[in-house]
């Protein structure tokens, strides 16, 4: 293996291990309180989490862009204050990774949350538990192996990522340039080994998280 | 003596309006009614598991909730022991594990001690490691009632405990349940829509009908006294009839109906004097209808109270009674669509009087068998 590869293969591992802990400690409570309450603005929110799904990678990535660039609505004051801006930083990598996989999350553990027969919840309340301590004790337990599922989709979603990194991070080699933007580039340099390499990385990376989430969902239901 | 619940609340869902209160004292209280007459809801909002709109509830002295002071004490804090419909056990824990988890916030050797303790006096200490799918629909209910009973509340709510069994097992746990409720003494109120239950089980019964209380009385009020003829039909009585006041007296009512004059007892708890002429709902329990033997002559015509004449238009074998429907020899309709009367005698008389054969009868009521129903 080139080290290029093996620097893709490493960095993509990175960014997509950090994006699936940053999902889970977003989307987590997320989907729980999409589950179980009702409030003003659930519906907005609720849309917002689930359009990096359906939006095309890039215009996700045109949005990063434009909130988090050099020139973006956070990325301004940031880059006034400290000079630096998180555009084509492997931090960019971690975050699209992270907004295009929390969607998968998100939905996964939120049906996972909301099967668990409310009678249990109820259960707990009237055992002496308070709401969370019941969420921490009986949902979240119950709802676990659904939870993994979503965990290991989102995994693979971060894994696979291309349009919005490649907006946001660019396609720096060593730094950015994760499997998916190395099969790229390999592909326009024509360097079929390389690419075969990569294709089969991945790939074999995928099928093993297909047979794990599926499991984990036999598991849950 | 203080009651144990006190309990006045109004809850407006979409096409449905509670408005109940009634109290209860030691003992067993039963809301006894259809299905979707309230009573699930009543008992959720005594749990705190929902919010009553208005009103006030207060259990063993404690204000539970009031909504024009603005107390809502939250279900963990509220001492009770809830029993689900289903049970709902926890199905990652063991039934030990389940019966303890209310114990969490004490010492853990007490903790232990406590569920072992439970756990002992209902009969699981076997399967105490077991998961709860691993066991029968009668053990998942011991283990149920365990677990609310282990933590000790003040009050214990039972959501239809029976229904989710099958006939055969649910005669045997509804003894088993009696047994316990009583063995452990604590002040509860049990859901049901079964008669058979609520009777066994009540000391009181508290009747629901569309969200609304219609009687609340002890048991035997309840099933010798309704207080409506709304009442009589959700016990499932049947020949609940209408006739006219021909006289009333405190001792006695006097009745025209079907062209008889009927006489009956007037109720010993309430001086119900109907002017003559007014309309009176009453009822007669198809049991306590007398065929008369032919081979008997009576000594003298006024012998037999209530005498009435009909014949068999139709009948049903009911494995050890059978159930017969009577049309009055009297012109004129029928009082329940093609019969007067549903008379109830056991198979042996059936076949002794080879009413099978023989359709033509003669029959008394005693007058304490007629039960008069105010309006």
């Amino acid at each position: 293996m080139s080290q290029e590869a093996f620097d893709a293969v490493r960095l993509s591992v990175q960014v997509a291990v950090l994006a699936t802990v940053l999902n889970a400690l977003i989307g987590i409570p997320f989907a729980y309180v999409l589950a179980k309450r009702r409030f003003w603005g659930r519906a907005i929110l609720d849309v917002a989490v689930t359009l990096p799904l359906v939006l095309p990678p890039t215009v996700t990535g045109y949005y990063l862009i434009v909130v988090l660039g050099r020139r973006g609505w956070l990325g301004a004051p940031l880059y006034d204050l400290t000079g630096w801006t998180v555009a084509f930083t492997s931090y960019a990598a971690v975050i699209a990774a992270t907004v295009m996989a929390l969607p998968l999350l998100v939905r996964t553990a939120r049906a996972a949350i909301e099967s668990i027969d409310p009678d249990l919840e109820k259960a707990a309340r009237t055992l002496g538990r308070s709401e969370w301590r019941t969420a921490l004790e009986v949902t979240l337990p119950l709802a676990r192996n659904g939870i993994l599922a979503g965990l290991v989709l989102a995994f693979a979603r971060a894994l696979g990522e291309f349009g919005a990194t490649l907006m946001l991070a660019g396609n720096i080699p060593g730094k950015t340039t994760t499997v998916p933007l190395a099969i790229y580039t390999a592909v326009q340099t024509g360097e079929a080994d390389e690419v075969l390499l990569l294709v089969a990385v991945l790939t074999l990376i995928s099928c093993i998280v297909l047979v794990l989430s599926g499991r984990l969902g036999a598991r849950a239901a | 003596m203080e009651d144990s619940v006190d309990l006045a609340i109004t809850k407006q869902l979409e096409g449905f309006t509670l408005d109940v209160a009634w109290t209860a004292g030691d003992g067993i209280a039963v809301l006894f009614g259809p299905s979707g007459s309230g009573k699930s809801l009543t008992l959720r909002c005594l749990a705190g598991l929902e919010r009553p709109d208005a009103g006030r509830m207060v259990v063993n002295g404690r204000v539970f909730f009031d909504a024009a002071r603005g107390v809502d004490v939250p279900p963990h804090r509220r001492r009770i022991g809830y029993v689900f419909q289903g049970y709902a056990l926890f199905p990652h824990l063991s039934v030990g594990q389940n019966i303890a988890f209310g114990l969490r916030d004490r010492p853990r050797a007490e903790r232990q001690r406590r569920a072992q303790e439970v756990m002992e006096r209902l009969g699981l200490g076997d399967v105490a490691r077991r998961a709860p799918r691993e066991l029968s629909g009668g053990q998942q209910q011991r283990v149920a009632l365990g677990r609310a009973l282990a933590v000790d509340p003040d009050l214990l709510l039972l959501d239809e405990p029976l229904s989710a069994l099958d006939a055969p097992l649910r005669r045997q746990l509804r003894e088993d349940l009696d047994r316990t409720l009583r063995d452990w003494g604590k002040p509860a109120v049990l859901v049901t829509h079964d008669l058979s239950e609520a009777y066994q089980l009540a000391d009181r019964v508290i009747v629901y009908d569309r969200g609304r209380v219609i009687q609340a009385s002890s048991k035997t009020e309840f099933l010798w006294q309704p207080s409506s003829e709304r009442v009589a039909r959700l016990i499932g009585l049947r020949n609940v009839l209408l006739g006219t006041v021909v006289k009333a007296t405190p001792d006695r009512l006097q009745l025209h109906w079907r062209g008889q004059v009927l006489e009956a007892v007037n109720s010993p708890t309430r001086a119900y004097l109907p002017a003559a002429g007014a309309s009176l709902a009453f009822f007669i329990r198809p049991e306590y209808v007398r065929l008369i033997r032919k081979d008997r002559m009576a000594p003298d015509a006024g012998h037999h109270m209530n005498l009435m004449r009909g014949r068999v238009v139709g009948e049903a074998d009911q494995g050890t009674t059978w159930s017969l429907r009577m049309r009055l020899d009297e012109p004129g309709p029928a009082a329940q669509g093609e019969y007067d009367l549903e008379v109830e005698v056991p198979s042996l008389v059936y076949e002794i009087l080879e009413i099978k054969d023989d359709r033509q009868w003669e029959f008394s009521i005693h007058r304490g068998s007629i039960h008069v129903l105010p309006s």
